[in-house]
């Protein structure tokens, strides 16, 4: 066992994790022979990772961590978990080891016979930890059974594995299994208000505020931070992200919004149902469980949130765009009757509007812009395409130049056709990758209403 | 030949010349071509240095803040991986050469490892992470790199061997080579796969306690859409800001202003190339690098393809040429109207040497030479004036400098509605904008030797008068309608409107009197530097406007081009037998003595969208096929083949709706 000061520091260090340390401070005692495997498993966030390292580097036991996140195959894996091996038992012993023998580890009976070869002769047990094992890129179908039982046949070897859900295809009874359950609302609430950030980030002039201390500060900090994260809770974590992270994260971003009233002077640090009034709107956009790369700010909130392309696309560009889209929506056998120059449009498109309208308290139809786009292939492109421009259009190669560009900008997707064929190919067929409200704006933009090209017509 | 397996084909021998060859010409095509070359480049070597400080002028700004950006993340201890979305506009031609520059700059200014990545070295992970090793580990110094850094295992980490797509190897080669961070830039975003770009972003932030990354994604679409494609794990991982990319038309536009329309340049593309080059970048593609590439080609072609533009050559003395460049000299057009007006004008004596003799022509060329480019430069320098007093009367339509250029070189501004407009806004100016039109001027560094008008008499004749005005700058202009008012007045049951004007002060009656002067110089001046520029003699050596090796060259046309050539191959082939009645009526004419693929072409064009194989063959067995019995075999071999070139021409291909039909692809005409 620890000795108990150790397991303290510990548990100060990992609230709410009472239980998993007691039991892996029972399995790796020094005393006691130590299992030859255990399988860690709990959801993302729950604190795996961190408390075992924490724990094997307070007991000060020999071992290595091996994170398969960093191995991009198995063969990567397998080298890498020697090559942590070698570092570490470098590390404890006396001396550098030979590291020729170990140069290569193709396969798992080769990394079997070099850990037994650089275990030989060593009294005390080595833990070798894979942390999110179940999650390994190009894994041998092997991997997990025969890591299971690399524990019985090198007898001074144990191993921990990492996983997210326990795995089920181990092919060996009796292996100690350590839940880390998803923590409670009081768990969260417990570990956040540990450390609660300041409400002021330059404390307020002593002369102005003389018995103001900064004591009193932290305990103005603990108190509202304790009830501001019992309000994020309850009104939006609860609900969406209930992670430890998730919930962390969406708390600081609406943290300083929350507090501003108090830095300047309107409400004072104890009125909280006062602030929580004023603040409500916080609480009811989604902004603050978002994950953006741009932090919003409050200027730039403001701004549309539409999805728009910044820059002008050049006027060709746009109607092919246009043209994509509507070859993607609107069923190949309507088109006579949208793109045909001979006839006249309006008196058509009523037709089939008033088609529509019968239809729809019959049984109700999904407008077109909300189902996904179909392919279309490329001559029908081009043809709705030089019908929407009212000049003819001389067939450049320029025209195919802006198609394979616009399809590296991923706004057109190219579906069938043979895998590295020809991308202008007749035979490959198209659809598009943007939304109706885009390309709505972008017809606006060049003056095309699209929704009187498309088939069923568009309410709102 | 049957028993031969392969044999050796030898072409039948020709003797000597090919007998399709013909020259026009009896001159010497290559004379003078390396002088002409060298002066190419001299010239061309200018624009090149004014394009490249342009554009390096045109995103100094956005750098600047990017690289403030990756020398602020560089250094801090983090929970994120700083990245910066540069949205750099869907001229994706045109970025790669935007990442080079930032690169540089990047390199330059802080202490960091710069890599591009575009899509083609990431089709997956693996390939990714290799390429960006070799990249990065080997590009900053090349005496201390392990010669084995590019084979699969190699010794990084004392003596352990790791595999080619550890980043162990970035770790390692930090320690030999300390840089504050490892800056990745992503040159094209859209078209990586959005799965390698999360695998690749949780395997950096798992790295980033050990390489301090810094990610920079070139967008092209716009920062939101991207942020879209990732999922919400991996945006928990960035944090960074965004950068904005000036718009690439405007780039053009001083692109534009710095070659052509600047009054230093010695040669000019003229206004039809001019038109097609920037409607080409309104309509198709925006791209800063094909415009200079039009340019240059430009240049290119007018060098190669005349002679007499040796006389561009800076320093040319009379001995370096020869009397071929003088004849094609005295046969241009603009010569021979030089000449005609000369005759007219009764100075025979001047014509007679000037066709007689070289040295005479010489001097000639060599003055008028100097005196287009006087003209051309003062007509680029009343472009430009035109062009601010516009954007100072703050009028609309805003019309680009470009534009403007194109109207005033195709000699379309003298007595244009355009111009017009502009001299009459001018003459109800307001006093304020009188200021600010002087500054403008004054700062714009007009040369003063093409633009005549003395700006600080006006000056300080209007602060006289502001002085006199008790420093107010109020005065009314006479020319300015909004000071009329009209005035009704009903006598005897009739209604008289009449206008009436605002008395006017002394000052104001000064004021408008400066406007008004302003406006006859402004007009003369107008009137004297908006030349047609094809008037002018040589202006074929100082313009080169020919449309059609910019079009060909650009703006080639693929499918038209096979269209036409299996619709009308008479047009290629010109063979007497299927010309002869065509004229009227396009493609009318079938004929079996059209090609084979032709004829099969036709029918296609006929036929629906599904083609019965055996209606086809029919219809071109009644065409091709005389009555004759045996014929039918070769009809059939014909009928395959014309069969198989129009499938691999993309035109059909085969069908599985329906048997024995073939789907039709590929219609006329798009």
């Amino acid at each position: 066992m620890l000795p108990d000061e150790l397991l303290d520091q510990l548990r100060a260090t990992f609230p709410c994790r009472e239980l998993q340390l007691q039991q892996l401070a029972a399995l790796y005692s020094q005393s006691l022979p130590f299992p030859p495997l255990l399988v860690a498993h709990g959801l993302p966030c729950t604190g795996k990772s961190a408390l075992i390292k924490a724990f094997l580097e307070a007991a000060s036991l020999p071992h290595v961590i091996v994170n398969c996140r960093e191995c991009i195959t198995g063969r990567h894996l397998l080298e890498r978990t020697v090559g942590g091996c070698l570092d570490a038992l470098d590390a404890t012993g006396d001396g550098k080891m030979d590291r020729r023998p170990y140069s290569r580890t193709e396969n798992l009976s080769s990394l079997v016979v070099n850990l037994q070869k650089m275990l030989e002769g060593r009294r005390d047990k080595f833990i070798v930890v894979f942390d999110g094992i179940d999650a390994q890129r190009e894994a041998p179908p092997t991997l997990l059974p025969a890591l299971t039982r690399f524990g019985e046949i090198i007898s001074n070897l144990s191993v921990i594995m990492i996983t997210t859900l326990p795995p089920s295809l181990l092919h060996k009874p009796g292996i100690p299994h350590l839940n880390f359950p998803a923590y409670t609302r009081q768990d969260l609430i417990t570990i956040l208000s540990a450390s609660p950030p300041k409400i002021f980030f330059t404390t307020p002039s002593s002369e102005q505020f003389p018995d103001y201390t900064p004591d009193l500060a932290a305990e103005d900090d603990a108190w509202l931070w304790n009830r501001f994260l019992t309000a994020v809770w309850e009104s939006i974590s609860k609900h969406t992200g209930r992670d430890l992270v998730s919930f962390r994260n969406t708390s600081l971003r609406l943290w300083r919004e929350f507090v501003a009233p108090i830095v300047d002077g309107t409400f004072g640090t104890r009125d909280f149902s006062r602030l929580m009034v004023n603040r409500r709107h916080l609480f009811q956009t989604e902004d603050a469980v978002l994950d953006r790369i741009i932090k919003k700010t409050a200027n730039n909130t403001a701004v549309a949130k539409r999805k728009t392309i910044q820059h002008d696309l050049p006027y060709y560009t746009t109607h092919l765009l246009i043209s994509a889209y509507l070859a993607s929506y609107n069923p190949s056998r309507t088109d006579t009757t949208y793109f045909m120059k001979h006839s006249d449009k309006r008196k058509n498109k009523r037709k089939v509007c008033s088609h529509s309208g019968i239809t729809k308290s019959k049984h109700r139809r999904i407008p077109r812009h909300l189902l996904t786009p179909s392919p279309f292939p490329l001559d029908r492109l081009l043809a709705i395409f030089r019908s929407l421009l009212d000049a003819p259009v001389p067939q450049l190669a320029d025209i195919y130049t802006q198609i394979a560009t616009l399809t590296s900008m991923r706004l057109l997707v190219r579906v069938g056709g043979m895998v590295g064929a020809d991308p202008l190919d007749a035979s490959a067929r198209w659809r598009v990758n943007f939304g109706w409200e885009w390309v709505r704006s972008l017809g606006r933009s060049v003056g095309i209403e699209v929704g009187e090209y498309l088939v069923g017509g568009v309410d709102g | 030949m049957e028993h031969e397996r392969c044999y050796i084909y030898t072409p039948p021998e020709t003797n000597g010349r090919a007998p399709k060859r013909r020259r026009i010409s009896k001159g010497d095509p290559k004379i003078h071509l390396p002088e002409r070359l060298q002066t190419f480049r001299h010239i061309w070597a200018e624009q090149e240095e004014r394009i490249r400080n342009t554009l390096e002028e045109a995103d100094r700004a956005t750098q600047d803040k990017i690289v403030d950006f990756v020398s602020s993340a560089s250094p801090s201890e983090r929970q994120v991986i700083p990245t910066g979305l540069i949205v750099a506009g869907p001229s994706i031609a045109s970025h790669g050469s935007f990442f080079d520059r930032l690169g540089k700059r990047i390199k330059k200014d802080t202490n960091s490892a710069y890599t591009v990545l575009t899509s083609a070295d990431a089709p997956n992970l693996k390939t990714l992470l290799k390429n960006l090793i070799k990249k990065t580990t080997s590009r900053v110094e090349d005496d201390d790199d392990d010669d084995d850094m590019g084979c699969p295992t190699s010794s990084a980490r004392n003596g352990s061997k790791l595999l080619g797509f550890d980043l162990g190897h970035i770790q390692g080669w930090r320690v030999r080579n300390p840089v504050d961070g490892v800056v990745i830039a992503f040159q094209d975003s859209e078209a990586f796969d959005a799965r390698v770009l999360v695998e690749m972003i949780d395997l950096f932030y798992s790295w980033l306690d050990r390489i301090p990354f810094v990610l920079l994604f070139g967008i092209a679409t716009s920062a939101e859409s991207f942020e879209d494609r990732l999922s919400r794990k991996t945006l928990r991982y960035l944090e960074g800001q965004k950068f904005d990319v000036t718009q690439s038309d405007e780039i053009i536009e001083r692109l534009f202003r710095v070659t052509v329309a600047s009054a230093n340049v010695p040669l000019r593309i003229g206004p039809t190339v001019a038109r097609r080059i920037l409607d080409r970048q309104k309509d198709h593609v925006q791209n800063t690098q094909d415009f200079s590439d039009g340019l240059k080609y430009a240049y290119m072609s007018h060098f190669y393809a005349s002679y007499p533009t040796i006389f561009l050559k800076s320093d040319l003395s009379k001995g370096d040429l020869t009397t071929e460049a003088f004849e094609a000299v005295r046969n241009m057009p603009s010569f021979r109207r030089w000449i005609e007006a000369k005759v007219d004008a009764g100075e025979s004596r001047i014509v007679r040497k000037l066709l007689d003799s070289d040295d005479t022509l010489f001097d000639y060329i060599v003055s008028h030479l100097k005196s287009g480019q006087t003209a051309l430069n003062g007509l680029s320098c009343a472009v430009r004036v035109l062009d601010s007093l516009r954007r100072s009367l703050q009028m609309s339509p805003t019309a680009r400098l470009s534009s403007i250029w194109v109207r005033a070189a195709s000699a379309d501004m003298i007595g244009s509605p355009f111009l017009r407009e502009t001299m009459l806004s001018l003459k109800k100016m307001s006093p304020e904008r009188f200021l600010q039109l002087l500054e403008t001027w004054s700062s714009d560094d007009l040369d003063s030797s093409f633009f005549t008008l003395d700006l600080g008499l006006y000056v300080s004749e209007l602060e006289a008068l502001i002085e006199a005005n008790d420093g107010s700058i109020h005065f009314r202009n006479q020319h300015d309608v909004g000071n009329e008012s009209l005035r009704t007045t009903v006598v005897a049951q009739k209604v008289l409107l009449s206008k009436h004007k605002a008395t006017l002060s002394e000052h104001d009656k000064a004021y408008s009197e400066l406007v008004g002067r302003l406006h006859e110089e402004l007009g003369a001046y107008f009137a004297n530097a908006f030349i047609d520029p094809k008037d002018l003699f040589l202006s074929e050596i100082l313009m080169y406007d020919l449309k059609s090796p910019h079009t060909e060259v650009f703006q080639p046309r693929p499918r038209f081009a096979i269209e036409r050539a299996l619709s009308s191959p008479h047009d290629y082939l010109g063979c007497d037998c299927c010309g002869t009645d065509r004229g009227e009526g396009e493609g009318a004419s079938l004929s079996a003595t059209l090609p084979a693929t032709a004829i099969l072409y036709q029918l296609y064009l006929e036929s629906g969208s599904l083609i019965n194989v055996s209606d086809l063959w029919s219809a071109f067995h009644a065409m091709v096929g005389d009555d004759e019995e045996d014929s039918e075999p070769r009809a059939m071999a014909l009928f395959q083949r014309a069969l198989a070139e129009l499938k691999h021409l993309g035109f059909v291909k085969p069908s599985r709706k329906k048997t024995d039909h073939i789907a039709k692809t590929m219609w006329k005409g798009l």
